[in-house]
């Protein structure tokens, strides 16, 4: 079966994955693998939204900060662990996504998209404005290193296999999610709203339960990279986040579940590569969006199934002469 | 036989037009029944308010004796009230037995920790919607289709497989909005001959048309609207003389629709 | 805490003319979604040109406002007029997310280009009347800031205008009202869309402009205002343009009180709780989707 050797090749390259400070001692290229790991997980978060379930949400990068600055604060404010921190970035994340979905979700896709990116806006503003909270400008330097039974992980490499541990169980949430009948009732919900109601479904749960769920990881994602940066600060909300994980959702394909975490893995290490200029490279990423939307709008899992749909038209109409 | 779905006083207005105008009929179990009138004579909004897409003003719906009037689309969905829509609605990107399969999944009792733990409900819903779905789309002849994007169809196709979809549940009636507008001839024969097979099977049917021929062939029975309210009932041989239809479809007398089939003739 | 009439005076006039700035930038985004049905992620930037565009105009016209501010806005309409043709032309109105990413993009892209050319050193913009106001009482008005309103007044009387009584108006409420029946009257869609982006980019130049002499420009201004805007166009219902003009308003003066009383931040989030709440009571905002209806 071919979804089996799919899995089993997946099964293997995150083998591999996790034995990068295994092969290398510089950190540098570590850093980078903890990044594309955290990166890919948030751009799959993203996919759910929007690829599977067509709600484009510039609130990940809300997610992305809330959650970053939660579990920062769990430890540094509360003195909790770090992985109650992530714990909890995942739940008030999940909370605040209900409680902003409910309202938005019942109105049309434009308004969505509006209210989820003024969202965003609205955190980067709390971040750098609630001095009280979250400290200002400054943000909170020197998060201490994760602990767990009295080991420290205190290097980049020990610290990569929290992100690695992290990468594989929120992706293979993700997939067994998405192969799942709920995963196809979002793709139906996606195609054609009226029909999955005239076929008894009610698409309000699924969507609200879509978005908390990509609200929660995306926070919980921001909670290790906070914790990886050691510092949080309202940079941790620049934009910059959001167009990354838009971009690896494009190129790689919005609903395709492994042209995104393919993509992801691929394209961290672009922001590494054009660290040249800032302001260069977020002209690159803004040609990229453009270009994207009209050469391969779908992404190359797109257009590889493309291709294999106009493939299968044309086997049919020759048997059928 | 009993009603299976009684309308009555249905009424709908939007911006000041009655789009329904208190209407009543009812259709009774195992029959084909056709819902036929001039363009804005209210057929469509029939459907649309019956079936939960649009609000009613005014009126009843009773299915097999349960009151549906006013309930959300989803909710009359699942109490077993199933539609086609005009222009036709699959999923397009997706395989047909994919459309199938979605069609059937609210309508068994397998939930998501079924399906996680692939407990033996989960398996045995699954191998009875498979079942199903390969008798209806060998019914409709797109055997070789199965695990085809249905994107790839043709129009008349697609609307076989609206059809299929709305059958997987085992519904206790199903509304087809316009089944055969915008079909290539050839296909609607098709359709036409699997709704025959359907209905001996034993499924209800309430078909808008404007298909003259098509409604003919295949009611029993055939309710006329007329803006707004109903104009007739009655078989389709009843349906064609009666003066009150022909005046309202064709603006003409019987003797002028009679002078009109022997000119063709 | 006795609330200093004059004080509150003051924040109501200022209210006003910050009101009046949001509704340009609105409308021109309602005229676009109306038209083409895409939202204009791109907005705050043609705002941003304008701004620059009077930077650079009034030195070189000897720091006169009004030729300056003509400048501004003709060369907003021209940078609207080159979009549309490069890039917004080839979206279709079924298309509402791609229409937004690549907007999104071209934001990006303008933004970091300005950003790269003349850096993200605030601008500080002089022009014929300095610092000079109007004293009322004990409140003072700059010139700059009584100008901006007047001419944003005039600009919304022009509109009226243009799209009640004009031909190339009328297209335009015609095919944001429905789309099917003004093609088949002949109206042509890519004229009208063209006419709308030009006509909003140029209420943007002007949004721009006006603001120049009173904030400092940079290339990351437009951002700042724009959010807000999407935030008034929802509000006030998507496609109609007085309800975006008095959503406007309205958040002009609601945000002048808040901030005047309170933090920052509060002023800052009151656009967004007002849009939940709106969202909540009003799904299609608290005007229906007009369709251009212009009264």
């Amino acid at each position: 079966m071919k979804s089996a050797a799919i899995l089993a090749a997946a099964l293997a390259v995150a083998l591999v994955l996790g034995a990068l400070p295994l092969l290398t001692t510089s950190n540098y290229i570590i850093g980078i693998g903890v990044s594309a790991l955290i990166f890919t997980v948030a751009a799959a978060a993203l996919n759910l939204i929007y690829g599977y379930t067509g709600l484009l949400s510039f609130a990940q990068l809300g997610f992305w900060g809330i959650g970053g600055y939660t579990s920062a604060l769990t430890v540094v404010t509360f003195g909790g662990s770090f992985w109650w921190g992530l714990v909890w970035a995942a739940l008030i994340n999940a909370v605040i996504a209900l409680a902003v979905g409910y309202p938005t979700l019942r109105t049309n896709r434009h308004a969505f998209v509006i209210v989820t990116l003024t969202f965003a806006l609205l955190v980067t503003l709390i971040a750098r404005d609630w001095v009280g909270l979250t400290r200002g400008p400054l943000g909170i330097p020197n998060l201490p290193p994760p602990r767990a039974f009295g080991y420290s992980f205190d290097t980049t490499a020990k610290f990569y296999w929290i992100a690695w541990a992290f990468a594989v169980a929120m992706l293979a949430f993700l997939h067994a999610l998405c192969s799942s009948r709920i995963g196809r009732t979002l793709i139906a919900i996606k195609q054609n709203e009226p029909l999955v109601r005239a076929q008894g479904i009610s698409p309000m749960p699924y969507k609200l339960a879509s978005f908390a769920l990509s609200a929660a990881i995306t926070g919980a994602a921001g909670g290790v990279y906070s914790f990886h940066l050691r510092i949080i600060d309202p940079l941790f909300l620049d934009f910059y986040y959001m167009q990354t994980f838009l971009i690896i959702v494009i190129i790689g394909g919005a609903g395709s579940f492994w042209g995104v975490v393919v993509s992801g893995a691929a394209l961290s290490a672009l922001p590494e590569a054009l660290r040249f200029s800032a302001d260069f490279r977020m002209i690159i990423y803004g040609v990229i969006l453009v270009v994207a939307m009209f050469v391969m709008p779908s992404g190359v899992a797109g257009w590889l199934r493309e291709r294999k749909v106009a493939r299968l038209r044309q086997s049919l109409r020759e048997a059928l002469r | 036989m009993s009603a299976i779905l009684k309308v009555s006083n249905l009424r709908k207005s939007y911006a000041g037009v009655h789009a329904l105008d208190g209407v009543s009929f009812a259709v009774e179990a195992g029959s084909v029944t056709g819902l036929i009138g001039p363009n804005g004579s209210g057929k469509s909004t029939a459907i649309d308010c019956v079936s939960g897409f649009q609000k009613l003003d005014d009126g009843q719906v009773v299915l097999d004796d349960t009151d549906i009037t006013g309930r959300p689309a989803h909710h009359i969905a699942r109490a077993g009230l199933m539609r086609t829509f005009q222009t036709v609605r699959i999923y397009e990107r997706l395989a047909l037995r994919d459309n199938l399969a979605i069609a059937a999944q609210q309508f068994d009792p397998a939930t998501w920790v079924d399906e996680f733990l692939r407990t033996r409900r989960y398996r045995d819903a699954v191998e009875a919607a498979e079942a199903r779905a390969r008798s209806l789309v060998e019914l409709i002849g797109l055997q070789r289709y199965y695990e085809a994007e249905t994107g790839i169809l043709s129009y008349g196709q697609k609307k076989l497989v609206a059809l299929a979809a709305a059958l997987m549940p085992h519904p206790k009636i199903v509304l087809l909005d316009e089944p055969v507008a915008g079909v290539n001839p050839s296909r609607i024969r098709e359709i036409e001959v699997a709704l025959s097979e359907l209905n001996r099977a034993g499924e209800t049917f309430l078909i808008v048309e404007h298909n003259v021929e098509f409604i003919t062939n295949l009611c029993h029975r055939v309710i006329v609207l007329d803006q707004g309210k109903k104009l007739a009932e009655g078989t389709a041989a009843e349906i064609h003389t009666d003066p009150r239809v022909l005046e309202a479809y064709l603006g003409m007398t019987p003797e002028m629709a009679e002078a009109e089939m022997r000119g063709a003739a | 805490m006795t609330i200093d009439a004059v004080y509150l005076l003051q924040l109501t006039l200022n209210g006003l003319t910050l009101g009046l700035i949001y509704a340009l930038i609105a409308v021109g985004l309602s005229l676009i979604f109306g038209v083409m049905e895409i939202i204009n992620f791109a907005h705050g930037e043609l705002l941003m040109l304008g701004a620059f565009a009077m930077a650079f105009a009034l030195p070189v016209m000897g720091l006169l406002y009004w030729p300056a501010l003509a400048t501004a806005i003709l060369a907003t309409m021209l940078i609207g007029w080159v979009i549309y043709e490069l890039l917004l032309v080839r979206l279709r109105t079924d298309e509402f997310e791609r229409s937004i990413l690549v907007t999104l993009g071209l934001s990006i892209i303008i933004i970091h280009v300005m950003q790269y050319i003349f850096t993200a050193t605030p601008r500080l913009v002089d022009t014929q009347y300095g610092f000079a106001g109007v004293e009322i009482g004990s409140i003072r008005i700059t010139w700059t800031r009584v100008i901006g309103a007047v001419a944003s007044l005039a600009a919304f009387g022009g509109l009226y205008a243009v799209l009640r009584h004009t031909q190339f108006g009328r297209a335009m409420r015609a095919i944001a009202q429905n789309r099917e029946a003004a093609l088949m009257v002949g109206i042509r869609p890519k004229v009208v869309a063209r006419n709308a982006v030009v006509l909003a980019a140029g209420l943007c130049g002007l949004a721009g402009a006006a603001i120049a002499p009173i904030q400092l420009v940079t290339p990351y201004m437009g951002q700042f205002l724009i959010f807000k805007a999407f935030a008034l166009v929802i509000i006030g219902g998507l496609g109609n343009i007085p309800g975006a003009i008095v959503a406007a308003i309205g958040l002009g003066l609601i945000e002048s009180w808040i901030g005047g009383f309170f933090e920052i931040a509060w002023q800052e989030a009151s656009v967004f709780v007002i849009m939940i709440v709106v969202l909540f009571l009003r799904p299609d905002g608290l005007f229906k989707r007009g369709g251009m209806r212009v009264g």
